[in-house]
């Protein structure tokens, strides 16, 4: 299959593909984190945590599974990659993971007791899951852009504490306000009453935050974080990637102050997915960019699967992906109408 | 280094038997539910959607934690079996990947649709259920596609240093003969569990009295398909076991604890094995010949024994022996609780033999355990091979701080304890309120 594409060729398909699928991901979880962030600080009684979960209830599933096609498909595509990125970064995976059970069990079992003491414990599981969600990926991410401590041979010497730079903490506090404002959206849209208006309000501040912290974060890539500038110098056509960032970020807060919740959004999750893509784009051809040496880093080519499993996962990715996309907007749809306050589900 | 090793090994095994405490029910459950929904769609009966409703509660709540417990262990072959993931990912990745596509979107999408589609959208609802089901069971697929080639490795070549394998054919690694085997024993004994699971909460039920044709009805699919698995799986599993035997001698022959090659080898009734003599310190009651028939077809057929292998090549026979016991014995006793449920029922007995309901409560547990036990036989017993002939599990782990592993096993294992208890108590809160169920 793909005999056509050379292996180099495969590896660059991959790896697009690899930053497709991380944008998707972010994007579409950023909307059921940034619900678990503002749970327990907006919804007041238990009818509004109930209209919150049920706005994500349908969804966060679904959405979930991005991240672990991610995972599997560094696995499948670059098990090199795949496995330094776990190893290196083991404490922090270990705090992804409490964090994905702890999100995914809270909305899950948040009202299937009566119990209030059980109640808030669970509320604010799913607050601490999608803090350190997003948190963590926020983090990781910008360490992925400036370049892990990869010494000579593939040696990780970085530590835990070497992780939360400067940079690597504005990027987890932006991922982690860009989820809060794609949540407060989302809550605005899915939701009438009291609970949609104090999520509107709180989206056109944090609108604003996220566009100034976006600058702060694009600017100090650009200009502090070393090797960045590269590709783009060699493919100026690449800075429309960040300037999109920033105008969809206007966008989405000159939307939000109109009251035109839907395409705020939408443009709050594109700047989202082009401040992502900015960053991956600018690690090419190295998947795990090294900030001892640019020789140390593990690139793509060297990472890259066989021909034949590229080749066999390119075939299912392009069959699969699409129906998986129609079917999870189909899902959208099913469930379009507002939750009201008196609405109840079981759940 | 062998600190490392151990606390690696312990961290996957307590992460995957936790695992697989959920799966097989969410299997079961999953295909049941779907059938309730559609009945219920089909003939408007109110029985069928309470039915729905009660069983898909417990599904619901046993689905959440299956599905994030999941996670943990795809994301510990990249941190504590990096090198494995260096060495396999050519071949491992695919399936999981797959998994992903064809399985977890189906599975994590649908639920949502399912449980937030009211009883007016039923078409959609037991449609909903469907896929979920479709994507449960094709998920066991693709897993037992991985776990067959570390089992038996098809379809790969090594590369000329060594370092890793990659994927020749594909088909063949879809069309291995292990992973057919495993799937369906594996797909078998968890439909056993979910009959037994129904029978013991319905007899349940039956003690307090509720006598109600949810329950009735469920107590009766349940207890023909308790009879159909338990009767399958140790006819299925003996054609398995001959199977194993011919790929992996070493599993083979720990599993009745063969020590030394011969032909004609008898099978004793009783047996203790002793791994630090390399024989039996009791073997009575042999029946001449029996273990070479069961293992080769043949009376007279060869057996390798385990005396056979390279020093430091044995796996823990103790373990897999008996394990391998537990898990027959109880396969047995299946067959025998299932048949008294089916002669109690047909005569009409089964509401009033409160020591047949107390037993069946009783068994709930039983094939929980028989099914880890299936799962020490296949896993242990592959040891000390990662992937069987090719990677040693020595050589799979990662290189990351002991202090590490040390902190997140202790960290899981807590947070583990914590999420059973509080399924545990949920589930029991469900089977004891039943409510919707009059």
């Amino acid at each position: 299959m793909f005999d056509f594409l050379t292996h180099d060729m495969l590896a660059i398909i991959w790896f697009f593909l690899w930053c497709v699928i991380w944008g998707v991901y972010f994007i579409v979880d950023s909307f059921s984190l940034g619900a678990g962030l503002l749970v327990p600080f907006i919804a007041t009684d238990k009818a509004q945590r109930m209209q919150i979960q049920s706005s994500v209830g349908p969804f966060w599933g679904g959405n979930e599974v991005w991240l672990i096609l991610a995972a599997g498909g560094t696995f499948a595509a670059f098990p090199l990659v795949f496995s330094k990125m776990f190893t290196f970064l083991y404490l922090p995976m270990m705090l992804l993971l409490i964090g994905l059970i702890a999100r995914g069990i809270s909305i899950e079992y948040l009202h299937k007791d009566e119990n209030p003491q059980i109640q808030k414990i669970l509320m604010w599981g799913w607050f601490a899951g999608s803090l350190l969600i997003s948190l963590v990926l926020g983090v990781a991410f910008a360490n992925f852009f400036k370049g892990l401590e990869i010494a000579s041979g593939g040696v990780y010497i970085g530590t835990l504490i070497g992780l939360f730079s400067p940079y690597a903490l504005i990027g987890g506090v932006l991922f982690v306000l860009m989820s809060v404002t794609s949540g407060a959206l989302w809550i605005n849209v899915k939701t009438e009453g009291a609970i949609a208006a104090k999520a509107g309000d709180l989206a056109k501040k944090s609108t604003l935050i996220v566009l100034v912290l976006a600058l702060v974060y694009l600017a100090y890539s650009f200009m502090g974080i070393e090797g960045f500038t590269t590709n783009y110098s060699a493919m100026p056509a690449l800075y429309l990637l960040p300037v999109l960032a920033v105008v969809t970020a206007v966008l989405a807060v000159f939307f939000a102050k109109k009251d035109k919740i839907f395409p705020a959004f939408c443009s709050n999750l594109l700047a989202f997915l082009f401040v992502v893509e900015s960053g991956l784009a600018s690690i090419y051809p190295y998947m795990l960019k090294s900030s001892v040496s640019s020789e140390y880093g593990i690139d793509i080519f060297e990472a890259a699967s066989s021909h034949m499993t590229l080749s066999v996962m390119l075939g299912a990715a392009l069959v699969f992906v699409p129906i998986i996309i129609i079917y999870q907007l189909w899902a959208y749809t099913l469930f379009r109408e507002k939750i009201k306050e008196t609405d109840h589900v079981e759940y | 280094m062998i600190e490392l090793l151990l606390l690696s090994r312990l961290q996957f095994a307590i992460t995957a038997a936790f695992h697989f405490i959920f799966v097989p029910l969410t299997l079961g459950l999953a295909l049941l539910v779907a059938v309730m929904e559609t009945m219920y769609y089909r003939n408007k009966d109110e029985t069928w959607r309470k039915m729905a409703d009660f069983w898909g509660n417990i599904f619901k709540i046993n689905f959440a934690i299956g599905l994030v417990s999941g996670i943990t262990l795809t994301f510990q072959l990249g941190t504590n079996w990096g090198a494995y993931a260096e060495f396999m990912g050519d071949v491992f990745g695919p399936p999981l990947a797959m998994e992903a596509l064809f399985a977890f979107f189906l599975e994590g999408t649908f639920l949502g649709a399912w449980i937030f589609l009211g009883h007016n959208r039923q078409k959609l609802k037991a449609f909903s259920m469907w896929m979920v089901a479709l994507g449960t069971n094709i998920s066991s697929l693709w897993i037992i596609t991985a776990n067959g080639f570390m089992q038996h490795p098809v379809g790969y070549e090594m590369v000329a240093d060594g370092s890793k394998v990659v994927m020749t054919d594909f088909i063949a690694l879809i069309t291995n003969g292990y992973v057919w085997y495993m799937l369906i024993h594996t797909l078998l004994a968890a439909y056993l569990l979910t009959s037994f699971v129904i029978m013991g909460i319905c007899a349940y039920h039956f003690l307090k009295g509720n006598n109600n044709e949810v329950f009735k009805k469920s107590f009766s699919i349940a207890v023909i398909i308790a009879l159909a698995t338990a009767v399958m799986l140790p006819v299925l599993g003996h054609g398995y076991a001959q199977y194993v035997a011919a790929l992996q001698p070493t599993k083979g022959a720990a599993m009745d604890a063969i020590w030394e090659t011969g032909s004609s080898v008898p099978m004793y009734l009783i047996q203790v094995p002793d791994s630090s003599t390399g024989s039996n310190s009791i073997q009575l009651l042999g029946i001449p010949g029996l273990a070479s028939f069961l293992y080769t077809g043949s009376f007279s057929g060869t057996i390798t024994g385990l005396n056979q292998l390279p020093q430091g090549e044995l796996p823990p026979v103790e373990m897999i022996f008996w394990s391998f016991r537990l898990m027959t014995i109880l396969g047995s006793l299946f067959i025998i609780v299932a048949l008294l449920g089916l002669y109690l029922q047909k005569s009409g007995k089964l509401y009033t033999s409160k020591k047949y309901l107390k037993l069946l409560i009783w068994s709930i547990p039983l094939p929980y355990i028989t099914i880890t036990a299936g799962w020490i036989v296949a896993e242990v017993g592959r040891q000390p091979w990662m992937v069987y002939g090719l990677l040693k599990t020595a050589n799979g782990v990662s290189s990351v701080p002991t202090s590490d592993v040390l902190l997140s096993i202790s960290l899981i294992s807590t947070f583990y304890m914590v999420l059973l208890i509080f399924e545990v108590y949920l589930i029991k809160k469900t089977v004891v309120n039943a409510t919707g169920v009059e």
